[in-house]
């Protein structure tokens, strides 16, 4: 499904990614761990299609199709969806109104019509039971006032409105409790399937408990230093990142 | 040549008293403002004040598709169409009359020039203790080509009563109009009424748009404007109040295009104590249009326990466009609450991409944020036909096919 070939980026002169290689396919979910300043958030932009950050060379292909061409909002419309680290807040549109565009610029770009309210509603509250969201939330302002919980939450409900097809968890487990953290997890369970796949980026172990990854993958000074099982989320939390960065440094000194 | 002589030919042919002789001659020796004047600063009319006007009116014909199309379509419609006022409905307790003149208290040139030769407009009387539950809908419409007119209304509005309007001014030809245009509003004790004033005129109309306001006490008044066309718009909205416990809402939003160009100048003359006013300006300028704002707030020595609020945010989208933005406050009480805050700025880059990866299209997102810009104002607005139609005259304008209503 995605498929990162050598691909190095950054911001201005500065290169974060250094050389990352990647292959997802449908079904399968995979984590990226690594220390703070790896370059994580930087890949999960780069996929977006984040115009801030500049990609140097390698490339990006998504179910056969070269993703470093595409808008940001192409790329949603192929099925790329990025759970934002820090949720923006836009005052003056409402939850259900922000959903209902995107939902339907999407159906535009596919050359469907605008879903009708009504089904558009009875999807909204069934998403919102999975998710344990509580009714008035979406005449709210788009993340207006939303603790960094809620924030999460609606992403991840965005998520299951949209049915993406590569889903990209950018540290959605910080900020959460250990309740919300369950109620998030056992949402993105249960909206896997063996047509989407998911990338899960995070600091720590703790989330990879209640979503099981089939890979591991260690970002290290923009490169992937390390892969493996779910077995190696587990052997880093024991460790820590210090015997597979050191060996690292000497490799790429 | 030029608009001045055009109205000294015309005003030849009138026969006028004595006093509206004086009227026309102060005017007449004054002139029409120029950017020396404080108030008119960033505003010029030099250039529209040279054009060959005709004042006189012949009265055209308005067929039933083009009030159709240019209203909101609200049961009770008063319509002019070049000055004569071929229908009005018929309520009970609602007085409306053609044109009747009356004396106003403001006397710069402008006002001078209306009082003096003006003789079209409408006055309409609220009785005591009426709340009105249909919207009145008051239509100008211009026929004539390259038309000078003037109007000059009054409202009057009876202890206790209740009533709001939806005005709009329509020119039906492509040659240019300017219209100078006042209205008074009397709102007497414990009344509340809602003013909202549609500017979507032709791309090639000028408008300067005089509302005085007058409250007394425990009075409530909202004067809403949404400037979406016309080639010049001037707005000067005063509001007095006389009598404690009165309210004085004012909401704009300007979204400009082009060579567009639109000035709000606002006055709110705070006389007695306990009283409140609530001003938001939002204004979204693209092209090469042109903004400007001048919010003077007073607080009169004895008017203690004001609480006033001001904001103007403002929206540049392109390089080209402008703002002089400028709020005003003389504050000779003690113990009042005064804010104001201005802001100019861009649209968020963060919101933007956010957008984007949501699958909403860079025009789209950028509508959408705009709307959301604008909607803190728009949502003052009662009336739901006309918050409506600004939502689809925004969308309009930044050309994008979007429905902002869930």
């Amino acid at each position: 499904m995605l498929t990162i070939k050598n691909l190095k980026a950054g911001i201005e002169d500065n290169q974060i990614l250094k050389g990352i290689n990647l292959e997802i396919k449908a079904g399968e979910v995979h984590a990226i761990m690594g220390p703070n300043g790896s370059g994580k958030s930087t890949l999960s932009a780069v996929i977006a299609g984040n115009e801030d950050y500049e990609v140097e060379s390698g490339n990006i292909t998504f179910n056969e199709e070269d993703l470093l061409d595409l808008s940001p909002e192409e790329r949603a419309h192929k099925g790329v969806f990025l759970s934002f680290q820090y949720p923006v807040e836009i005052p003056g549109i409402s939850v259900s109104n922000f959903i209902k565009t995107s939902i339907n610029e999407k159906r535009k770009a596919q050359g469907l019509d605008p879903m009708p309210a009504k089904d558009l509603l009875k999807m909204m509250k069934g998403k919102m039971e999975l998710l344990d969201i509580k009714k008035g939330y979406l005449s709210r302002n788009m993340n207006e006032g939303f603790s960094g919980g809620e924030k999460k939450r609606n992403e991840i409900f965005q998520m299951a409105m949209l049915e993406p097809k590569l889903s990209i968890l950018d540290e959605t487990d910080s900020g959460l409790d250990i309740d919300a953290l369950r109620i998030v997890a056992n949402g993105v369970n249960k909206l896997k399937s063996d047509d989407n796949a998911t990338i899960v980026i995070t600091h720590y172990q703790r989330l990879l408990d209640y979503i099981i990854p089939d890979f591991v993958h260690v970002l290290y000074n923009g490169r992937i230093i390390k892969s493996g099982g779910k077995e190696l989320a587990h052997e880093l939390e024991e460790k820590g990142y210090d015997w597979i960065t050191k060996e690292a440094d000497k490799q790429w000194a | 040549m030029g608009l001045i002589n055009n109205i000294k030919s015309y005003s030849e042919t009138l026969n006028l008293s004595e006093e509206k002789r004086g009227q026309l001659n102060s005017f007449l020796d004054e002139g029409f403002p120029t950017i020396k004047d404080e108030d008119w600063k960033y505003t010029s009319l030099k250039k529209i004040i040279t054009e060959d006007f005709s004042i006189e009116n012949k009265v055209g014909n308005v067929s039933d598709s083009d009030i159709t199309n240019h209203s909101l379509g609200f049961e009770n419609q008063l319509i002019f169409v070049d000055g004569k006022l071929i229908s009005s409905p018929k309520i009970k307790g609602l007085t409306i009359d053609g044109f009747t003149d009356f004396e106003s208290r403001n006397n710069n040139a402008i006002m001078n020039l209306n009082a003096s030769i003006c003789n079209n407009g409408f006055s309409i009387t609220i009785d005591k203790n009426i709340v009105i539950e249909e919207i009145i809908e008051i239509l100008f419409f211009t026929t004539t080509k390259n038309n000078f007119s003037q109007y000059r209304n009054q409202i009057t509005v009876g202890e206790n009563s209740e009533i709001k309007f939806v005005e709009k001014i329509q020119n039906l030809n492509n040659s240019t109009s300017f219209v100078n245009y006042f209205t008074q509003i009397n709102c007497d004790k414990n009344t509340n009424v809602e003013f909202n004033k549609i500017q979507n005129n032709t791309s090639n109309s000028i408008l300067i748009d005089n509302v005085d306001v007058y409250q007394k006490s425990d009075s409530t008044c909202a004067v809403n404007t949404l400037i979406f066309g016309g080639n010049f718009t001037r707005n000067n909205l005063n509001f007095e109040q006389n009598g404690s416990n009165c309210e004085s809402n004012m909401n704009g939003v300007s979204v400009l295009d082009n060579n567009q160009f639109a000035d709000n100048h606002t006055f709110v003359d705070h006389k007695s104590a306990h009283c409140r006013s609530n001003e938001m300006y939002k204004g979204v300028y693209l092209g090469k249009s042109k903004g400007v704002f001048n919010g003077k707030i007073m607080v009169r020595p004895n008017a203690q326990k004001i609480d006033a609020f001001q904001s103007n945010n403002n929206l540049l989208l392109s390089d080209d466009s402008s703002i002089d933005s400028k709020p005003q406050l003389e504050i000779y009480a003690d113990d009042v609450k005064c804010s104001h805050g201005c802001t100019i700025g861009q649209l968020d880059d963060d919101a933007l991409f956010y957008m984007r990866s949501r699958g909403i299209g860079i025009e789209e997102a950028k509508a959408v944020l705009t709307y959301a810009f604008a909607s803190e104002a728009i949502e003052n607005i009662s009336v739901e036909p006309v918050k409506l139609l600004a939502q689809n005259l925004l969308a309009q304008k930044l050309n994008v096919d979007l429905d902002f209503s869930l």
